[in-house]
């Protein structure tokens, strides 16, 4: 009986836990695995925009294209035009940063606006939020990306801008559910009551407490879509244009020798993708879980 | 030194349109109160009589859409007297006869804006109010010394840091909770209900507030908590000289509590006068609904004879189809052959039976 006592975490207990003590392992490896990705970005970055490469990015050495890694002073080889590859791959850090970042706060800055709009006023609010998310949800993204790229021109900016627009709505929908739930509430009724202006009531009672994890999940997740889709459609063509170095026109670069043989110039930006975008989502997961609490079945 | 009341409200009425049977619900309609400076009024009166909506419109806190307000609601503030409810007519059409809203041209926005702007500088600094289930109306991610600092920061002069949680742990030292200092530190999930009922009291009063509206704040504790908060009420009461409304539908409570009364059914008020008047039936007049409710307290002589405790009959009134007559009439024991086509057919009028009690019954009407 006792021991039973003992093995048990009551509800108090529980709070009393630390973070890290009440996490699952998996999830604190995710996580650790995570930040060790976005470290690695940074630094990449940094060293993008300080210029510290290894080697020049644009110099040819066409005795050795299509070289594989370690081949000698190029780390991870070469492409078919005889550019290293490391460089190349540390300078679209500096090309995806900012615009991922910009996707993340265009979506998280118009799907929150939409979402208190409709959450906490409603009414008429809703119906034109629900009206203008239903038009921009009917769109399939990539035709609409690749229309703006059409009628602009091809730069990561506007498809990041078409990304952070067409994200909005789902952004707005998970604010709008959890502030029409807490609306409700008697706490929010009596802090009305209490004289608090709405703006304050909304940012600092509904949705610092409520909705922070939520948008540091989506943010890291954010940052996951914002490559893979880049890469999708560099990889098509619509993307970063040659001759600046994007991981999609790498992989469709180094595609064309595959069948010569040539494993190396296509598959390491292929897997700098798959491991970044991989740390991305798996840190948005781990996060996830350790700042919601898993749900326990 | 001015004699006007406190609080007058005339003529409240506060409709809710229900689509689906395309009706008004009449949950207030049409009534007239009075409030004095350091008086406790106590409302009373069945579940759905309109107690705490008629409150909920006075705060400006109707939330369900479409529901509609008008009437006057004059409030006494130290130079000027302020109508809370000013500007909001506009929007509705009145009968000329009764008063009764005829229908709504209301832009819900303009409306909401309006009553934001009449509300401004007054909900939590001059009128302050205390719910009823006390943990769920605290805001559960802050501590308790959080919410009451930011509401002393927001409305009075201790605008530091340091004065604040001074203010506020005298506040809640006060309302007599043990150890302010750690429960200062404490959420309101770690309070008993009894506790966070004391904390709320002390986050509404720390505004020093001149009015206290408190909606049903004996319900969901048990008997003795209920008992102490009552006490602390009246002590804060005496102490501060705040005016209280009580709503309560507990006879109990409301007779420990209130000087004056007032006791509502099916949004009217139906009798309203001081406690003795009231309650003890000091002039021997009373209305036969306060007479009901008096006798369904459980106490020993309130019981029938074959046991079980008294209770009113029939059904609590259907706020949609308001009967011509009397509100109560369906239900009142009182009535007679005398005057049964009075009752049914019109309703009477608020008539005043002896000082400042005044009942709304045919049997009192010619007096």
């Amino acid at each position: 009986m006792t021991q039973y006592a003992q093995t048990q975490t009551t509800v108090s207990e529980y709070s009393e836990l630390s973070i890290l003590q009440r996490t699952d392992k998996r999830d604190i490896a995710y996580v650790v695995y995570g930040i060790v990705i976005l470290l690695m970005v940074v630094c990449a970055y940094l060293m993008a925009i300080f210029g510290w490469l290894p080697h020049d990015p644009e110099e040819m050495q066409l005795e050795l294209m299509l070289a594989g890694p370690g081949a000698p002073g190029h780390l991870l080889g070469t492409d078919f035009m005889g550019r290293d590859t490391l460089p190349r791959l540390i300078l679209v850090i500096k090309a995806y940063f900012v615009p991922g970042l910009m996707y993340i706060a265009v979506a998280i800055l118009l799907g929150g606006i939409f979402g208190i709009l409709s959450g906490y006023y409603g009414n008429k609010y809703e119906t034109v939020v629900t009206y203008i998310t239903n038009i921009i949800d009917s769109f399939p993204r990539l035709i609409l990306m690749l229309l703006v790229v059409a009628a602009f021109k091809p730069d990561i900016y506007y498809i990041m801008m078409v990304l952070g627009v067409t994200n909005a709505p789902l952004v707005s929908q998970l604010i709008k559910g959890k502030i029409s739930m807490l609306r409700q509430k008697n706490f929010v009724e009596s802090a009305i009551a209490l004289g608090i202006p709405d703006a304050r009531i909304i940012f600092k009672h509904i949705l610092w407490f409520n909705c922070r994890s939520y948008l540091i999940i989506q943010a890291t997740l954010g940052m996951g879509e914002a490559i893979l889709l880049e890469s999708a459609l560099s990889y098509l063509g619509f993307g970063v244009q040659e001759p600046t170095p994007s991981w999609g026109n790498m992989v469709q670069q180094g595609a064309n020798y595959l069948l010569q043989g040539q494993l190396w110039s296509s598959t390491i930006p292929a897997m700098a993708i798959m491991f970044t975008v991989l740390g991305f989502y798996l840190l948005g997961d781990g996060l996830n879980n350790m700042l919601e609490g898993k749900r326990q079945s | 030194m001015n004699n006007s009341p406190l609080l007058k409200i005339e003529e409240l009425r506060t409709y809710f349109y229900s689509r689906t049977k395309q009706a008004f619900i009449r949950s207030v309609d049409g009534v007239d109160l009075e409030v004095n400076k350091g008086d406790t009024l106590g409302i009373v009166g069945e579940s759905g009589s309109g107690k705490s909506v008629s409150m909920l419109s006075i705060m400006g806190l109707i939330a369900a859409r479409p529901g509609i307000i008008t009437g006057q609601v004059w409030y006494q503030q130290e130079q000027a007297r302020i109508n809370l409810l000013a500007g909001l007519q506009d929007h509705v059409q009145v009968s000329k006869n009764d008063g009764r809203i005829m229908s709504v041209e209301k832009t819900d926005l303009a409306w909401q804006r309006r009553l934001e702007k009449n509300m401004l500088g007054i909900r939590g600094k001059e009128i302050a109010m205390i719910f009823q289930n006390p943990k769920s109306a605290m805001n559960p991610f802050f501590t308790i010394g959080h919410q009451i600092v930011e509401n002393i920061t927001r409305h009075t002069q201790y605008k530091s840091r340091k004065e604040a949680k001074e203010r506020a742990l005298y506040w809640l030292e006060r309302v007599k909770i043990d150890s302010p200092q750690l429960r200062f530190y404490n959420y309101p999930y770690g309070l008993s209900g009894g506790m966070c009922q004391r904390a709320m009291i002390a986050t509404a009063l720390s505004s020093e507030a001149k009015l206290l509206i408190a909606d049903e704040p004996t319900t969901g504790l048990d008997a003795t908590i209920q008992a102490r908060i009552a006490d602390l009420l009246e002590e804060l009461r005496a102490q501060t000289g705040v005016t209280i409304v009580l709503i309560s539908h507990d006879m109990g409570v409301i007779g420990r509590l209130s000087n004056k009364i007032a006791v509502m059914y099916g949004g009217r008020v139906m009798e309203s006068g001081p406690a003795q008047a009231v309650i003890d039936h000091a002039d021997g007049k009373s209305h036969p609904y306060t007479e009901a409710l008096l006798k369904s307290i459980p106490r020993e002589d309130n019981m029938s004879s074959q046991g079980h405790l008294n209770s009113i009959d029939g059904e609590v009134l259907d706020t949609i189809n308001v009967p011509r007559g009397c509100r109560f009439a369906s239900r009142c024991q009182r009535i007679n052959k005398s005057i049964e086509k009075m009752c049914l057919n019109e309703e009477p009028p608020l008539a005043t039976v002896s000082d400042g009690h005044k009942i709304r019954c045919w049997h009192f009407a010619g007096v």
